[in-house]
């Protein structure tokens, strides 16, 4: 079984680089702060983590939470290689994904039956025709927004991509906790999204500090009971009756 | 010419593995399904008596429950059509025939409301326990009291278009659709509900076919008039399905063809739920309350007009590869008017079944039925009207599905 990647770093050093070097130059105008600025975004800072846990109304973790952080300056890079959204059993694998603007995502369909992949969400629009296998190229996501998907011939087929102009994001683990690692001293603004979660958006959004080589954690409690899950069962020869 | 035969078949024969596992735009489904039956009671309606089930003392031991071929063509990516062959084996007067055959056109959605459209020969929306391929219901090898009738009676001869809201693009998990249909030649539809009342059976009627004996066939115009159907089904978070149904087959009481068929006015509306609160259980619960009128034409005194109801429970659990259901039903028919003596059926029966699949290819089910009816008709078979009917089968059932 393929497991997605928890948390996601922009792989594009060199961009990201080149942003929070320019944030430094406004902040600080004198020729010795320039050199600690270009010194810190050569050198490698002492590491900063964000530690965010989403629990439910009784204080269990919700696992496949999206989590993203965006720094006051900076934003995304999209990931050099293509995320994946697999097709198994029927069901999208993973149910949610997330990527940062701009990435490209490849479809293969690893089931036993073929599949029309479609979306009509505004932040992409797109069908691939029926296949088996990995017969499309990837499908690049260059608006940020929520991508519902659907297949057209099996209904109860839905998965979400999520598409993030934040340069730091991932998924909760089983605990309802992701870490994101190696962040530079910033404000950041976290939210958290999941097709699970009932409670309103606002409520989801928290502001954090992160210092030099601190470390800072948010803890989000629901206060809303979630929505159920759908478990997939074995459906070996469904027809649509 | 044989060796021409020969190469063709040898160069199709190199060309499927290369398109197979491509796309499916040609698949082929199928089922061989063998029975071991032992049956106590009365002697079924199939073989000429008054029982319920499709097995009696005189047909049981090793019988041929079902085999069918299911070819779906996806001749476009938004249109396909679909058939589904039949053979059971019994006194069918064809011995192999079409059960469905229809064109289903599917546009992607470009909005939250997905249409849908099919024409041809189709089941209703009707059923929440035949799921399977075929119209095999997948919790146990004998249909409920319900769908055991609407396989035997019904089958939409025309078009139905369907509204299907996608909530999951407003983010609701879950869909609610809206279907209507019109169609024809389900003018007898009703005639087996008063003749026979409620049956258990694994046994729906074919198209061209007949069920039964002295054997009746279900699909004539005889009136010139459409029938209708709409419906609701929603889907809240994959866990409850709700089906409602309205059917009224507009048939003209007092119409009769050339070869003496009636035209039977039946209309019934049918309410199911199906729960899957985790990954295991399953609950099922339906309920269908309709009547039936035919012979308008004759005198006051002959004219029929029988009222129906049945409603069943049903409790599944699946855990690896095998599956336990128990389901309960209860039906009853009155006769307000008509001929042929007293006709209201009383019953109720008890299911117990378990299945399990072995490998990609197998599978093994064994059912036990019990069913309880009294049917005051079986006085004129020198029978009581009440009778106790049981019935114990294990089923092989071997599938296979091809793709190009």
């Amino acid at each position: 079984m393929t497991r997605h990647v928890k948390w996601t770093r922009p792989l594009d050093l060199g961009g990201t680089s080149r942003s929070r070097t320019g944030f430094a130059l406004v902040r600080c105008a004198s020729a010795t702060c320039i050199t600690f600025a270009l010194l810190a975004a050569v050198l490698p800072s002492a590491a900063a983590e964000i530690s965010v846990t989403v629990v439910d109304r009784d204080g269990r973790g919700i696992e496949d939470a999206v989590v993203t952080a965006s720094p006051a300056a900076g934003k995304a890079v999209s990931a050099a290689k293509p995320a994946v959204m697999d097709q198994r059993d029927r069901a999208f694998v993973p149910r949610v994904l997330v990527v940062s603007v701009g990435s490209r995502v490849e479809f293969p369909n690893n089931d036993s039956v073929s599949h029309q992949v479609y979306s009509f969400s505004p932040a992409k629009r797109f069908q691939l025709a029926l296949y088996k296998g990995e017969t499309h190229p990837p499908v690049t996501f260059d608006q940020p927004g929520l991508v519902v998907l659907g297949c057209n011939i099996h209904d109860s087929m839905v998965g979400y991509i999520y598409v993030t102009p934040a340069p730091y994001f991932g998924t909760t683990e089983a605990s309802g906790t992701l870490k994101l690692k190696d962040l530079p001293k910033d404000d950041y603004q976290i939210v958290v999204w999941s097709p699970y979660i009932a409670d309103p958006p606002a409520s989801l959004s928290r502001s954090a500090r992160v210092e030099a080589d601190g470390a800072a954690s948010e803890r989000i409690q629901l206060t809303q009971p979630l929505r159920a899950r759908p478990e997939p069962r074995p459906r070996r020869r469904d027809w649509d009756y | 010419m044989a060796r021409m035969w020969h190469r063709a078949l040898l160069t199709l024969a190199a060309l499927a593995p290369l398109a197979a596992g491509a796309q499916d735009r040609f698949t082929l489904d199928g089922d061989v399904d063998l029975r071991w039956v032992h049956a106590a009671g009365e002697t079924s309606f199939l073989n000429g008596g008054l029982g319920l089930l499709r097995f009696d003392p005189d047909h049981d031991g090793v019988e041929l429950g079902r085999a069918f071929l299911a070819p779906n063509w996806r001749v476009t990516d938004i249109v396909s059509v679909h058939a589904v062959l039949d053979t059971y084996g019994d006194h069918n007067r064809n011995p192999a025939d079409v059960s469905e055959c229809y064109m289903d056109l599917r546009p992607f959605p470009t909005g939250a409301i997905r249409w849908r459209a099919r024409a041809g020969a189709f089941f209703m929306p009707v059923s929440m326990e035949n799921r399977g391929i075929g119209w095999t219901d997948v919790y146990s090898i004998t249909p409920s009291t319900i769908n055991t009738w609407i396989g035997e009676e019904f089958r939409t001869l025309g078009a139905e278009v369907e509204a299907r809201w996608l909530g999951a693009s407003s983010g609701y998990l879950g869909d609610v659709s809206l279907v209507a249909a019109a169609y024809g030649w389900n003018d007898p539809a009703g005639v087996l509900i008063w003749l026979r009342g409620w049956g258990l059976t694994d046994r729906p009627s074919t198209l061209f076919g007949t069920l039964g004996s002295p054997p009746i066939d279900f699909y004539h115009e005889i009136d010139h008039r459409p029938g209708f159907y709409g419906g609701l089904t929603w889907r809240h978070h994959d866990r409850l399905e709700v089906r409602l149904l309205r059917y009224d087959n507009n048939a003209d009481p007092a119409a009769q063809n050339a070869a003496g068929h009636d035209a039977w006015r039946t209309r019934f509306t049918s309410l199911g739920a199906r729960i899957e609160p985790g990954a295991h259980w399953t609950f099922i619960a339906q309920y269908l309350d309709g009547d039936t009128a035919a012979g308008a034409n004759y005198e006051d005194e002959q004219q029929i007009y029988l009222r129906f109801r049945s409603a069943f429970a049903l409790a599944s659990f699946e855990w690896g590869q095998e599956r336990l259901t128990a389901r309960f039903d209860d039906f009853h028919t009155h006769q307000i008017s008509g001929i042929l003596g007293p006709r209201s059926q009383d019953g109720h029966a008890w299911t117990l079944s378990w299945s399990r699949e072995f490998a990609d290819h197998w599978q093994l089910a064994t059912e036990w039925l019990r069913v309880a009816s009294t049917f005051p008709p079986r006085i004129f078979l020198g029978e009581s009207p009440q009778q106790v009917e049981t019935q114990f089968q294990i089923a092989l059932r071997y599938r296979f599905n091809f793709g190009w």
